[in-house]
């Protein structure tokens, strides 16, 4: 327990880090590292999320009109407040966790012990700079990009595919979604994905730069202690966001009650 | 203690090996702390149970930003080249001057076509190899490349011959001439075995 904590607190101290120093995207070699994150992590995981997306969306439109026998204004409201300010988020997120949380700690690992990070340091190049910082932020805007993608996939695909599954017809649902959407739902899960990706970046990070010893076998065990971490983190911060959002932010424009 | 480079193991009151260079030039050392020693210069920390001596100064009384200063004129190549494994070798040659210089880089390639050929005896499709696809000696001909361009007071390098054929053992033996023609004055280590 108290080592998760120590662990937790190096993670926050990597954040801060990475917030101070964040000018150091300006230089050409960390810029570089900064775009093969956001492609690894946005761009190339956008393909498998598209079907996944879609089913969620198809799901939750029958379940409310074919289960709960409501009206189409019901499903379409649920798929936006569950969709847009929950369940999108956090498939982005345990997206990245699966894909690059754990290409990131074993990447870091190895680098580790096989003396590469070490070789930074010889050149006056602070690892934390070169290999922190553009994964964070990279990783934070990718994950808010793919969080979009979902968004889009979910309720875009879900009401296509529910209008030609089961007999609801789609300019209804669409009527319903104009009515119903707001900016703010995307706003809270921006600043959302945008943390859960950080977060995820801090840890995976974390782990790597600080792998249980020197032996090969110490590199799976930071990836797997960096995905154990990094997920219950998303769930305490998605409590902690839903507490402070629906409880006491936002003045109380954003309430389950809208 | 006015040493260029100096390192003293100390075990039970006893120093088994000693390395001290009080003057400038090139220098070829097999002693038998090597490993210590490399480890120790690998990243300037004041070394456990020996003393480490920087031009002039115990690395042991210097704070991190009298380290940091020296590591800016302490060059090393590790037997291995020192390189990032995702990098080419242009980009590995280049990364400290692209990090810390990057107005530099542009006569930088210049150079760095320049060393390949006088020095190397290998073309510029080099510089575009990942280290995975570079022979021994061109990852350590890369590293040492890298660390001239930084034209270091004093450049270390470990086991440059070592596990090299004839012809490339010959090229790798004028890495200390190259160096002493680009940095007169400066001292070049080369550590054996």
């Amino acid at each position: 327990m108290f080592a998760v904590v120590r662990e937790l607190e190096g993670s926050a101290q990597l954040l801060v880090h990475a917030i101070r120093r964040i000018g150091v995207l300006l230089l050409p070699p960390v810029a570089e590292e900064l775009v093969r994150q956001v492609y690894f992590t946005g761009a190339s995981a956008t393909g498998g999320i598209m079907l996944r997306g879609a089913f969620i969306g198809t799901l939750i439109i029958a379940y409310v009109i074919e289960v709960l026998n409501a009206d189409a204004s019901l499903a379409v409201r649920l798929l936006l407040l569950v969709v847009l300010r929950e369940v999108g988020p956090l498939i982005a997120a345990v997206l990245v966790i699966q894909r690059s949380g754990t290409a990131v700690a074993t990447e870091l690992a190895l680098r580790e012990i096989s003396g590469e990070i070490a070789n930074l340091r010889r050149m006056r190049i602070d690892p934390r700079d070169y290999l922190v910082v553009p994964r964070v932020v990279g990783m934070a805007v990718s994950n808010a990009a793919l969080t979009l993608h979902v968004q889009l996939i979910a309720v875009g695909g879900g009401m296509v595919l529910a209008s030609l599954i089961i007999n609801v017809p789609f300019e209804a649902l669409l009527t319903h979604f104009f009515l119903l959407a707001s900016p703010l739902d995307l706003v809270y899960s921006l600043i959302k994905s945008l943390l859960f990706g950080a977060a995820i970046a801090v840890v995976a990070c974390y782990h790597g730069l600080n792998p249980r010893g020197r032996s090969i076998n110490a590199v799976p065990q930071a990836a797997i202690r960096a995905v154990t971490e990094a997920l219950l983190l998303v769930m305490l911060l998605n409590v902690v966001f839903a507490y402070l959002v629906y409880g006491v932010a936002f003045l109380g424009l954003v309430t389950a009650e809208q | 203690m006015s040493a260029v480079l100096g390192y003293e193991p100390v075990r039970d009151g006893e120093a088994p090996g000693r390395i001290w260079i009080d003057e400038p030039g090139a220098h070829r050392l097999s002693p038998a702390c090597k490993d210590e020693l490399l480890a120790t210069l690998h990243d300037l920390r004041p070394p456990k149970g020996a003393r480490l001596v920087l031009f002039g100064a115990d690395v042991a009384t210097l704070g991190e930003a009298e380290r940091a200063a020296l590591r800016r004129r302490v060059g090393f190549v590790p037997a291995n080249g020192g390189l990032m494994s995702n990098l080419n070798a242009w980009e590995n040659i280049s990364l400290p001057l692209a990090y810390h210089a990057p107005r530099r880089l542009p006569e930088a390639l210049r150079e760095v076509r320049a060393l390949l050929d006088e020095v190397g005896g290998v073309g510029e499709e080099l510089l575009a190899k990942l280290p995975e696809h570079m022979a021994l000696y061109e990852r350590r001909l890369a590293g040492y490349v890298r660390a001239l361009l930084e034209a270091p007071e004093l450049l270390v390098l470990e086991c440059v011959g070592a596990g090299l054929g004839p012809t490339k053992r010959r090229r790798a033996a004028r890495f200390a001439e190259v160096y002493q023609a680009r940095r007169p004055g400066g001292t070049f280590v080369q550590l054996d075995a």
